[in-house]
């Protein structure tokens, strides 16, 4: 739809075979035997700041009314001037340094030209010829491999226009006009629709977990470009296709092997790809093209006159690399470490990616800092067991995220606490748990638990010999045959123990009261 | 209520006017075409302020809240700015008087204020205002030349101009007042509409060098509204290096001043009627104690056409943005046109509201921006730009101030004189000149000649009236300086008027 094409993909076609084929040995896919396929993507994030790139406006959301926030710069008033807003400088850091590439120590901004309602001064600024930063990777765990990522670049983002059918007129939003946007440019390391999904979805959690950015794709906060071109095996890769603005993960895997597909039908019809760029259909799943390369506009590059260079130094980036939120992979390690199931923890990451964002860097409270939290000072196995297994539960249960959750670090601690030393049993916790998750209630859970009358017994066993002998009275014919040795039976005297206790009750205790008096 | 008497002690031209008291303002504004929009009065400011009485003209090309800013240009044609200028606040909350906006060429565009929306200044110095006739019909210079105008008629005390490559110092000669560009930077562009960004310069004009350095001294401050607004480091680091290298200009003893006279500077194509005032003035400059030192500044033949790929390229960007849907003069497209791109939406808008200089800029702008054609106009030139600045490294004797290892040769010189412009003001040809033939296009870029190596470096300059050409008409020479070295211009400056006081 928009006219943002990239030069880069007329130019370097000749690096992109290199490169291409340095990295990777072929990898045989069943979708297409014989052939291989070669990936590259350059996705937009939009940096979470609380101000655009250049002006004091205020960033959006898509609850924010049309054109409120949007100042004389942003609509390309005459005698206005840029202002690099330097939190999206330092979250742009931030992101380059978990990309482990190499912040530049002089980066500029340079204007890119093209006519478009939706950009109100003609040009956006961007990092055409020095960007902020070069030379990271991002590894794929699953996939056992590293994408190496070209360079990261700042830039505007564009307004927004509807076309309205029935008054035949086009709306200009201006309120994402000039919000600042990091475009981070993958080499063609990938070698099928999968990696490719595994990519973005990798650097999606890893831009939330420094907060640089919360990579929301629903919400256009990220949108991928994708390189894509298939060549036979053995063979130099082939003519690529640009497939834009997909907006998420999904489709660009269903994009890749439609124009995997498309090219393969094309050489084995003997016919050449032509270079172009496309869009793709999600409704018919296929690709079409939205212009020839012969097409491609001349953006007119030019360094933007108003804008100094960027200087960054040493030091400037020794202070974001000490401050660093801890990257995913780091986050994995450190809970294995304190010997949390492999499953565990991806429950617990999978959740803590649905964390907030907060503005200009500032780290949400996810579901991995509340663990950590409850877990200082007490057995991590047993927090980790609560959390995901007893409050993730109730929560997925009640159709509420982690976000809603009411429960706050103190309670879960005092909780568990509780249960760990016998206050209350098990049984009882979860009931508090219940109690607090339905009620919203600040009480602590000791409070809760004397209120509910849920405290186990502390008279040094008489309540719990009166509850046995209670039972065994109530239940002449199980006592008997237990007397006689049949010991499964106890098991149904417990459970009428366990009612009259209200759960209080220890089942190991009342386990071994009935016997004794059995006996 | 204005004081129309003017004084003129060394122009004996007999065409020159002389104003009365019964003449109105209105009637002068109405033969010179200086004001295109006049300020209501506004309150008189508290008499403590520091520019309380003065009267100012700002150029159409700095926005004001209260005022029209149309850039001289029919796509801004009803455009009132929803702020004001940083120059505009400052000048109004240190007491000053708006007393309207100052035509110009558009968007700044033009050597002698005739490509102009409002049409073309008439240079006061041939109009008799008692009887408002025009006694010969010439430019004002552009393209600030309504600045320069209406402080040559006193419509104005002062007045605000932008300079990016002379458009101060052009209309100042031209019209016989004092000019300053001062060194890019040191003024705030935030207000100032775009021409060439890296070349623009917000300028004062007035008819003595005290009443520019006034206006001067209220506007040079930092603003962090400007990106490229010289930090105050560099500006305490620049006075630091001249006082080190000059002691102050002690009355109008030039003693240990070196003024450095550029060998190119005197082309073929000045007039010899323009040489021999400066000459004088050297030899003024001489007598006072002033070292005269012949200098070079070898790149100094590329500069015009280095300027003209620059400046043109920054301002088909520049302009890019008026396409008329934010704000500004919208033509719709006619029933049936071709609505599939965005550009040929917005050509009938742009072809119907920028004139033809502006067009013709656009598109030189756009052609050096082309992939094609980058490497080969605007990277050279952009080479040219570096060659030129390290001509006048090599010259002075002060460091450049925004260099990384400031250094300077010892024996430099202080300050360089030329001429400011290669003739006096040229004469206006027809009623509606921006018709004027293409052929005189390349004649009227020539006019900048002498003017854009100092732009291109970002350096003060000054044009101070000279004395007069063969024909009476008003010449101005140029001091310029080293970056920041601004007070120094105008000291000189100052001494230059009296010497033709003394004359």
């Amino acid at each position: 739809m928009l006219a943002h094409g990239r030069t880069r993909l007329l130019t370097h076609k000749f690096l992109w075979r290199r490169q291409a084929h340095a990295v990777r040995a072929p990898l045989e896919d069943a979708r297409w035997p014989g052939w291989e396929l070669v990936v590259g993507i350059e996705v937009h994030a939009q940096i979470k700041s609380r101000r655009k790139l250049f002006s004091e406006a205020l960033s959006s959301d898509l609850t924010t009314p049309p054109n409120t926030h949007v100042v004389p710069f942003d609509a390309a008033f005459p005698g206005t001037l840029p202002r690099l807003n330097p939190k999206c400088v330092e979250l742009g850091v931030r992101t380059a340094i978990a990309l482990n590439a190499e912040v530049q120590h002089r980066s500029a901004f340079d204007r890119k030209h093209y006519f478009y309602a939706d950009l109100p001064s003609g040009y956006q600024i961007t990092q055409q010829y020095a960007p902020i930063a070069r030379n990271g990777c991002l590894a794929l765990e699953r996939e056992g491999i590293s994408v190496r990522v070209k360079q990261v670049q700042l830039e505007q983002d564009t307004g927004k226009s509807t076309f309205l059918p029935r008054n035949r007129i086009t709306a200009i939003d201006l309120n994402r006009a000039g919000m600042p946007l990091m475009e981070i440019v993958s080499e063609p390391d990938m070698r099928s629709p999968e990696e490719a999904g595994s990519y973005v979805r990798t650097l999606q959690a890893l831009l939330r977990s420094v907060g640089s950015s919360d990579g929301n794709m629903e919400q256009g906060s990220l949108r991928c470009d994708v390189n894509v071109s298939v060549n036979r095996k053995g063979e130099p890769p082939g003519t690529r296709c640009e497939i834009k603005n997909l907006n998420s993960v999904k489709f660009m895997m269903v994009a890749i092997a439609c124009e995997a597909f498309r090219q393969i039908s094309l050489l084995e019809r003997g016919l050449p790809v032509p270079q172009e760029t496309r869009g793709f259909n999600e409704e018919r799943a296929e690709t079409y093209s939205l212009r020839s390369k012969e097409d491609a506009p001349d953006y007119r590059y030019m360094p933007d006159p108003n804008i100094p260079p960027l200087l960054i130094d040493s030091t400037f980036i020794d202070a974001i690399r000490q401050h660093m939120p801890e990257l995913p992979d780091a986050t994995r390690g450190r809970l294995l470490a304190q010997g949390l199931s492999q499953r565990d923890v991806e429950v617990l990451m999978d959740v803590d990616s649905g964390r907030e964002v907060g503005f200009d860097g500032q780290l949400g409270h996810g579901a991995v800092a509340y663990f950590d939290d409850v877990a200082r000072g007490r057995d991590p196995k047993v927090v980790v067991n609560w959390i995901t297994h007893e409050l993730l539960g109730q929560l997925a249960f009640r159709d509420e995220t982690f976000k809603e959750n009411p429960m706050s670090v103190a309670q879960m601690g005092d909780l568990i606490d509780l249960v760990q030393t016998g206050k209350v049993t098990g049984t009882s916790g979860k009931t508090i748990l219940r109690h607090i998750l339905t009620n919203r209630t600040a009480d602590s859970p000791s409070k809760i638990a004397d209120d509910l009358k849920l405290l186990a017994a502390t008279d040094d066993g008489a309540s719990l010999e009166k509850w046995c002998q209670e039972a065994i009275a109530a239940l002449p014919e199980q006592a008997d045959v237990v007397r006689r040795g049949n010991l499964k039976v106890v098991n149904k005297i417990m459970g009428h123990v366990m009612k009259t206790s209200r759960g209080t009750a220890k089942a190991q205790d009342v386990r071994a009261m009935l016997l004794k008096l059995l006996s | 209520m204005l004081s129309l008497v003017r004084q003129r002690t060394s122009c004996s031209n007999p065409s020159s006017f002389v104003f009365s008291r019964k003449v109105s303002f209105q009637t002068v504004n109405a033969v010179i075409n200086a004001l295109t929009s006049q300020a209501a009065s506004s309150l008189p400011a508290a008499s403590t302020s520091s520019l309380h009485g003065l009267r100012l003209a700002i150029k159409d090309n700095i926005c004001t809240k209260n005022l029209p800013t149309t850039c001289s240009s029919k796509i801004l044609e009803n455009f009132k700015s929803p702020f004001d200028a940083t120059v505009v606040s400052l000048l109004t909350a240190n007491g000053a008087e708006i007393v309207g906006k100052a035509n110009c060429d558009e968007f700044g565009m033009g050597s002698l204020n005739i490509h102009s929306a409002h049409g073309p200044v008439v240079n006061p110095f041939g109009v008799k205002v008692a009887s408002g006739e025009v006694v010969e019909r010439r430019s004002a210079g552009g393209s600030s030349g309504g600045s320069a105008a209406a402080v040559a008629a006193n419509l104005c005390d002062a007045a605000l101009g932008t300079d990016t490559g002379g458009s101060v110092r052009l209309p100042a000669s031209y019209c016989g007042v004092v000019g300053l560009k001062p060194s890019y930077g040191i003024i705030s562009r935030w207000g100032v509409v775009s021409f060439a960004d890296s070349l623009d310069c917000v300028g004062v004009l007035a008819r003595d060098v005290r009443t520019v350095r006034r206006v001067h001294d209220i506007l040079a401050v930092y603003d962090s509204r400007d990106p490229t607004a010289a930090p105050s480091g560099v500006r305490e680091k620049a006075s630091q290096l001249l006082t080190s290298h000059f002691e102050h200009v002690q009355g109008d003893s030039l003693n240990g001043l070196r003024v450095g006279v550029p060998q190119e500077y005197f082309p073929t194509e000045l007039q010899q009627s323009v040489v021999t005032p400066v000459r004088r003035i050297l030899e003024q400059l001489r007598a006072r104690g002033a070292t005269l030192v012949p200098v070079s500044l070898p790149s100094t033949p590329y500069a015009l056409s280095a300027y003209y790929v620059i400046s043109s390229a920054e301002a088909s960007s520049n302009l890019a943005r008026y396409d008329g849907i934010e704000y500004g003069t919208r033509v719709e497209p006619p029933p049936g046109a071709d609505l599939v791109k965005t550009a040929n939406v917005y050509a009938h808008t742009r072809s119907l509201g920028f004139g033809k200089e502006v067009q013709r800029r656009m598109l030189l702008g756009t052609y050096a921006l082309s992939a094609d054609a980058f490497e080969n106009y605007f990277l050279q030139a952009q080479r040219v730009r570096k060659l030129i600045k390290a001509d006048f490294d090599r010259v002075f004797c002060v460091p450049n101030a925004l260099a990384s290892s400031p250094s300077a040769p010892a024996d430099g010189v202080h300050v360089l004189l030329h001429p400011s412009a290669i003739e006096t003001a040229p004469k206006l040809r027809g009623p509606d000149d921006a018709t004027d033939a293409q052929s005189s296009t390349l004649d009227a870029y020539l006019q900048d000649v002498m003017t854009v190596p100092a732009s291109l470096a970002g350096l003060p300059a000054m044009s101070v009236p000279g004395g007069q050409g063969a024909d009476g008409w008003p010449i101005g020479v140029s001091v310029v300086g080293q970056w920041g070295c601004d007070e120094l211009v105008m000291r000189v400056g100052e001494v230059i008027e009296s010497c033709r006081e003394d004359a």
